[in-house]
């Protein structure tokens, strides 16, 4: 966002741009408790936008969202790893050298987000049960220990920092963030990775239960956009909005994926100039 | 019996407590806001009690590491002819304007288990990151250079003339530092200690990248942010600041301490500086 995106659309509209990463959760609630008061709010998970911003409880601060674009899970690894040439093995077509033989290998440290506080952390769970069951061997849940495993659960940017310098010899990151960082990666199979609403069904059978009670299940990984009821710079954000939902070559080019735009919430409320890029209801 | 005003003292004390105003307005203002059942509730989960633990550890071995290493580095630096002497204090001072996120990597590409240092010492099975010991290294980066600049000041500040009559009267070299150079630069010492106790025990940005586990309380506080939202976090908000208390109040205490027992005068260490 802050490199790429960001930049051409004050280049195409002449907007300035300011942006500002957290992990989803925590901007929701940075918005939800008045910490911050974007114009346009992204989410890499439409569950966010229902259970953080949307409905009376919480203000009603968003009452529609548009889904933007998909990412999946991949394996991202250290080109200069001991096993990076296994892992690169891995990468290729019809691969005799599957990804999850190289983490039974002793030796080798694979790092992943935190489930208490990053989706990326309960997905990357939901992504090795659903393995379990796709490649019929049911040893591959068990590589990752406790969910909380110490030695391998890190919030998002210490685990980035780990694998980028060489610490650690790979992670479980989103595409779209490995093609941002130019690492290496594994691509994994669109039946466990998350990406591809296809497989909608058979991702909601894996779930978990967080330690503060809330209970997620497996779904494909979508980001929406909204422009939440802070809005200071309502023409600029709704000139983001617009840019994003009509340049599906410029996000391809981060390493995400198309969809269509559907809506959640309340097609009304949507500025009438952005309701014509819109598709279908979105249903979860 | 009334003191006459001293315009002076009103205009900068009226001055000065605006800046006080600023640093203690947010902490007031947590207190006003106190969910008491609520926050009494939530310290009582046993994640926050570890963390406290870990916190209180951790911080206090860093602090016993820094004065054992950072008072003679700080001597040296005061009193010793070394080349490029303006180049290693400016080196001290460095962790200092380093961010602590940037402070965590470099830390672990030195630290890490693929690391320059770390990288060998895996091989023993010895793990420096993920770890109390990641967090004393981290806390030890950010937090040291406090100690070493107030020791490098107090010492520089001790007149040379008692330093040299003592000389003249036969006390080694050592014996000077125990008994003229030391216990008049303590002071000093003390309150840079002081202030390095408290900064390492708010560490964050470096530690989280070297050791997210176990948890200090402010990587818990960001996990309960991350998580609860600022329901969550402002109970450990609370505990820090009590924590932090406490550890001036264990100075100043120790100050004192020194004071009584000591047959050379030693002024309270942080009650002369601080307060």
């Amino acid at each position: 966002m802050e490199n790429g995106v960001g930049p051409a659309f004050s280049k195409a509209t002449g907007y300035e741009y300011k942006g500002e990463a957290h992990g989803s959760l925590g901007a929701a609630r940075f918005i939800r408790d008045h910490l911050r008061t974007p114009d346009v709010f992204i989410s890499a998970d439409p569950s966010v936008n229902r259970n953080i911003l949307m409905g009376p409880g919480n203000g009603d601060l968003v009452t529609w969202f548009v889904t933007l674009a998909s990412s999946q899970l991949v394996l991202a690894y250290n080109p200069k790893s001991p096993f990076a040439p296994k892992f690169e093995a891995a990468s290729v077509v019809d691969t005799k050298t599957p990804w999850y033989e190289i983490l039974e290998t002793p030796g080798v440290r694979f790092g992943r987000g935190d489930p208490t506080i990053d989706p990326k952390g309960y997905r990357t769970l939901f992504l090795f049960s659903l393995a379990g069951k796709h490649y019929q061997r049911q040893e591959i849940p068990a590589l990752l220990g406790e969910p909380l495993n110490p030695a391998q659960v890190l919030p998002e940017v210490a685990l980035l920092a780990n694998v980028e310098s060489g610490q650690f010899d790979a992670g479980f990151f989103y595409k779209h963030e490995i093609v941002a960082q130019k690492l290496p990666f594994v691509g994994l199979p669109p039946e466990i990775n998350l990406g591809d609403p296809r497989f909608s069904d058979s991702y909601a059978q894996a779930t978990y239960t967080t330690p503060a009670g809330e209970h997620v299940s497996g779904a494909p990984i979508i980001f929406t956009i909204t422009i939440p009821k802070t809005v200071q710079n309502p023409a600029a954000a709704e000139a983001f909005v617009k840019f994003l939902l009509s340049s599906p070559d410029l996000l391809k080019g981060f390493g995400f994926g198309i969809v269509e735009h559907q809506v959640g919430g309340d097609r009304e409320q949507i500025p009438s100039d952005l309701r014509g890029l819109c598709a279908g209801a979105y249903k979860p | 019996m009334m003191q006459r005003p001293r315009p002076t003292l009103l205009i900068f004390g009226a001055i000065g407590s605006l800046l006080l105003l600023n640093l203690v307005l947010p902490i007031a203002n947590l207190l006003i806001q106190a969910d008491w059942a609520h926050w009494t509730a939530s310290l009582r989960d046993p994640r926050a009690g570890d963390a406290l633990r870990t916190s209180a550890l951790t911080s206090t071995i860093t602090v016993a590491i820094m004065t054992l290493f950072g008072v003679p580095l700080g001597y040296v630096l005061a009193r010793g002819r070394l080349p490029f002497k303006q180049l290693l204090i400016s080196l001290v001072f460095l962790p200092m304007v380093v961010p602590g996120l940037a402070g965590g990597i470099l830390l672990l590409l030195t630290f890490g288990p693929y690391g320059t240092l770390g990288g060998p010492l895996s091989a023993w099975n010895v793990a420096l990151t993920g770890n109390p010991a990641g967090i004393v290294l981290a806390q030890l980066y950010v937090s040291s250079p406090f100690v070493i600049i107030s020791a490098l000041v107090a010492f520089t500040s001790v007149d040379p003339k008692l330093e040299m009559a003592a000389a003249l009267l036969g006390d080694s070299q050592w014996q000077i530092f125990r008994r003229i150079s030391l216990p008049l630069a303590w002071p000093g010492i003390a309150a840079g200690v002081t202030l390095a106790w408290i900064r390492a025990l708010g560490e964050f940005g470096a530690t989280m990248i070297v050791a997210y586990n176990p948890h200090t309380l402010p990587v818990y506080l960001w996990v309960k942010f991350e998580s609860n939202g600022l329901k969550g976090a402002l109970p450990v908000a609370f505990l820090l600041v009590v924590m932090a208390a406490v550890a001036v109040a264990i100075s100043t205490l120790l100050g004192r301490l020194n004071k009584n027992e000591s047959s050379t005068a030693v002024p309270g260490a942080v009650r002369g500086n601080l307060a």
